[in-house]
């Protein structure tokens, strides 16, 4: 049954259903009622009922001021019968479009309480004409905890993702989208639409905010493959000088590295910045020893802040790799071992030959992820540099080791420039699409390939 | 030479080679260890300057030479009469010897500028050839030497790689129990050791409430864990377990979803937690993240993909709903990926910065831990709660490494479960 219900679309009940059917459309949970399902359209009734009453009270005022997003400012009148200035209250875009965007989400929603009443008014219609008895009320929701348990389980969880998930990102994209910028803030101001002037101001234009754009899109992409690789090779590199055969306590050794990456990476980076500090630590123990007469700029320099921030994430990354690693390494065959010592091969030939191949036909989509995750690593960043030296060059807070996601986060935080924040948002998700496209495609062919199996 | 005899155990010919590095690490000691800039001298002129001097460090350089001869003797002495036990005694002076000159590349700037050795003060620049050739023939001998006792050359990395790893874990935990308060001090080893920033920290008068942020993490991690636990497993269920129109697009929708960055939608979850008068409360906390932790069904859906479809299917035979089976079958079968995910979840709360700062704003006794230490390490206070905020931070840590420790192989699991989905 479920298979032919597939097949038919809400045009097609609609077109070839008797006039109960078609007046279901109007009043939803009608064909439930009149068929036997009385508890059940009742239910889909009342929700039509709260959907009209939602809209009405508010939902198609929310959803037209959107069109403009405001047309009153908030101002001074001056009130004759007091005789002093008073503020009027004007139009706050933010709440308009916040409003809007949930007004949207609601009808959606009940879009979809609607199509459901309207197949689950098929369904008793074809029951009751295939002789077959209408279920209760009581056995549906019997039903909730087998056939249907997918109801059951993923309401809550759609819920919270619809609720501070779905609504937000829908908020923020079309925020993108407006000139929500630092002088255009709710109530004093209102802001509208502008189409895609974010995007040519971030892109192309001559302006310092694409001159603030490239040079961090290029260091986050440099940053991404870097740390990645980095982490990647020598976290191998660690794993297998620990499983060497050689190798006595490999559980203390390991324990040692894990010890580091089991503290909370906040606790780390934190303790980690303020050692290298210009009175940190490091800097004191280096004069101390006479590796250097001035404190050294890890942090200060631009090129220093990139190349401290890449070896600190070294310190990071190293063990996760290290640990997962491990467990790929006692699985590669031993006979691939044995055959290549047989034929001679020297310990680089082995690494070349089988072993990394094989780690990486295993962790291409690993690597993939954490290349992603790389490109929006925002905790490394800003526990360290805080994206820091800043740049007269840069558009304002922008800093020299600032990732697109570090920027992105000071646009909403300090600048307040909401509408460059959510261009950006919208420009890391086109970047991690494409990255993820590329892994699909990838991984595919390597999977059909079987070349280890 | 007795060049028939074969000695199990002991490769011959790496004896050879570290028998050069030490007769090149015995030459040295006579070239100058110092630069001509500096006035120093070769190895020998500095210990009777440093004696002349009264100082200390004498006896550093002092051991340097000793182990050197020693080390030659023993090395010359196992290339003609190869064994194991001379062997080991030789590796173990190879590496006091490169422990000794490698000490002695940090310390010779305290010890010759302690002695005033010289008018200018020392730098490692000013190490000459002596010193830099004595310190590549130590390693390059102690490779050698393990390498021809069979023992893994590895070990040397592993040292020190493992100093690096730890250095910064050692630094807060003496911070943390250092008497001398302050960001900048000058040394590495405290002055006094105390329980003082301990205490201070978690007494009930503090002016810091850190007794309050702990517990308040504490809470948040407990329900968070819960609900976010509850929800992942039943997500993860259904995808794996159950068919049903719109699965695939649900798991699509989920993954696009999932590839915008995060903090893009904070300032929308913000001001809908304000409408929901929830701003600046840990309930705002625990729902967001219960909330969008569906999201994270992959490692848990992987690993329910992994149990037999038959087990369910003779469940349903046997007449047990989906539920029952879910909670009688599934669940009891997953007990490692439950942890992973426990884990995960727990820890979460522990270490989130970003959200619970933009959330609690400046209401500091709401602050989490993570909100709590980053405040504490700001600019204005830094210098007056360094030691305190090394405490908190080690009271933070101690028991997630244990319980990381102690559940490492649910972890590893769940890693090596995303790398096979």
């Amino acid at each position: 049954m479920a298979k032919r219900e597939q097949k038919t679309n809400p045009v097609s009940i609609f077109i070839q259903g008797d006039s109960i059917t078609k007046l279901s459309y109007l009043v939803w949970g009608l064909g439930n009622i009149v068929r036997g399902q009385v508890t059940k359209g009742l239910i889909y009734l009342l929700l039509e009922i709260l959907y009209i009453w939602f809209m009405i009270s508010s939902g198609i005022h929310n959803i037209i001021m959107m069109g403009t997003l405001g047309t009153s400012t908030q101002g001074m009148t001056f009130n004759e019968e007091i005789g002093i200035y008073e503020i009027t209250q004007g139009d706050n875009s933010m709440l308009i479009l916040l409003y809007g965007v949930i007004a949207i989400v609601v009808s959606a929603i009940f879009f979809g309480v609607w199509m459901s009443s309207v197949y689950s008014g098929q369904m008793v219609y074809k029951l009751r004409q295939g002789g077959h008895p209408v279920p209760t009320f009581r056995q549906d929701l019997k039903s909730l905890v087998d056939g249907n348990i997918h109801r059951l389980f993923l309401f809550f969880p759609m819920l919270g993702i619809i609720v501070f998930t779905v609504m937000p990102l829908i908020y923020m994209i079309l925020m993108a989208f407006t000139n929500y910028d630092a002088e255009h803030q709710p109530p004093g101001n209102l802001f509208t639409w502008v189409g895609l002037e974010n995007f040519r101001l971030l892109l192309s234009s001559t302006d310092t905010l694409s001159a603030t754009f490239w040079p961090i899109l290029g260091w986050t992409l440099v940053w991404g493959f870097v740390a990645t690789f980095s982490c990647y090779f020598f976290g191998i590199f660690l794993a297998m000088l620990i499983n060497s055969k050689g190798i006595k306590g490999k559980k203390v050794w390991r324990t040692i590295f894990v010890t580091a990456m089991a503290i909370p990476t906040f606790i780390s980076l934190l303790v980690v910045s303020t050692m290298l500090g210009k009175n940190g630590i490091v800097n004191v123990l280096l004069q101390t020893w006479g590796f250097t007469t001035q404190a050294l700029p890890f942090l200060t320099n631009g090129l220093w802040a990139k190349a401290t921030v890449i070896v600190v994430n070294l310190w990071v990354g190293v063990p996760v790799t290290m640990l997962m690693v491990s467990g790929i390494l006692m699985n590669i065959p031993a006979e691939l071992y044995e055959s290549a010592a047989i034929d001679g091969a020297g310990p680089v030939t082995v690494f070349v030959k089988i072993t990394f191949p094989y780690m990486l036909f295993i962790t291409t989509p690993y690597l993939i992820t954490n290349l992603i995750s790389n490109f929006n690593n925002f905790g490394v960043i800003y526990f360290l540099t805080g994206g820091e030296p800043n740049t007269l060059n840069y558009y304002k807070g922008a800093g020299k080791t600032d990732l697109l996601v570090t920027w992105l986060y000071k646009l909403t935080k300090d600048s307040k420039d909401y509408n460059l924040a959510a261009s950006i948002g919208i420009i890391i998700f086109i970047i991690s699409v494409v990255f993820s496209l590329i892994s699909y495609s990838r991984s595919k062919a390597l999977k059909d390939e079987e070349g280890f199996q | 030479m007795n060049k028939d005899k074969i000695v199990i155990g002991i490769r011959l010919k790496n004896f050879r080679i570290a028998l050069i590095a030490d007769v090149i690490l015995l030459l040295s000691l006579f070239l100058p260890m110092t630069s001509s800039g500096f006035d120093g001298g070769s190895v020998v002129a500095i210990v009777k300057k440093l004696t002349e001097a009264g100082s200390g460090g004498r006896y550093l350089y002092f051991a340097g030479i000793a182990f050197v001869l020693f080390q030659t003797a023993l090395s010359i002495f196992s290339n003609i009469r190869p064994g194991k036990k001379a062997g080991t005694v030789w590796m173990v002076f190879a590496a006091l010897n490169t422990i000794v000159i490698t000490v002695e590349l940090f310390a010779s700037k305290l010890i010759f500028d302690g002695a005033s050795l010289s008018e200018q003060k020392f730098l490692v620049k000013d190490f000459g050839l002596g010193f830099w050739i004595s310190f590549i023939a130590a390693y390059v001998s102690l490779v050698y030497v393990m390498k021809g006792m069979r023992v893994h050359t590895g070990y040397i990395v592993l040292v020190i790689l493992s100093i690096i790893w730890l250095f910064p874990i050692l630094w807060i935990v003496l911070t943390a129990f250092r008497g001398e308060g302050g960001y900048y001090v000058g040394y590495f080893f405290p002055k006094n050791l105390t329980f003082d920033n301990f205490i201070k920290l978690l007494s009930p008068g503090s002016i810091i409430p850190f007794r309050k942020w702990w517990v308040n993490t504490f809470i948040v991690a407990v329900c968070t864990c819960l609900l976010s636990t509850i929800i992942i497993l039943a997500t993860s269920y259904t995808l794996s377990r159950t068919r049903f129109a719109g699965r695939k697009t649900l798991m699509k929708f989920m993954l696009i979803i999932g590839m915008f960055p995060g903090f893009m939608s904070m300032i929308a979850v913000y001001n809908i937690l304000k409408g929901i008068g929830l701003s600046q409360t840990l309930a705002a906390l625990v729902i967001v993240s219960a909330a969008g932790s569906a999201m994270g069904y992959y490692i848990c859906k992987g690993f329910f993909d992994t149990i037999p479809k038959s087990l369910d299917e003779a469940a349903t035979i046997d007449g047990a709903t989906k539920w029952q089976t879910f909670i009688k079958i599934t669940i009891p079968l997953s007990k490692p990926i439950i942890i992973y995910t426990i884990l995960t979840s727990f820890l979460g709360p522990w270490t989130d910065y970003i959200f619970p700062s933009m959330v609690l704003g400046d209401k500091q006794e709401s602050y989490t831990v993570a909100v709590g230490l980053k405040w504490l390490t700001d600019f204005q206070r830094i210098d007056s709660y360094y030691t305190q905020f090394a405490a908190g931070a080690l009271m933070v840590s101690i028991p997630i490494v244990i319980l990381f420790i102690v559940l490492q192989r649910f972890y590893v699991e769940g890693l090596s479960g995303s790398v096979k989905g």
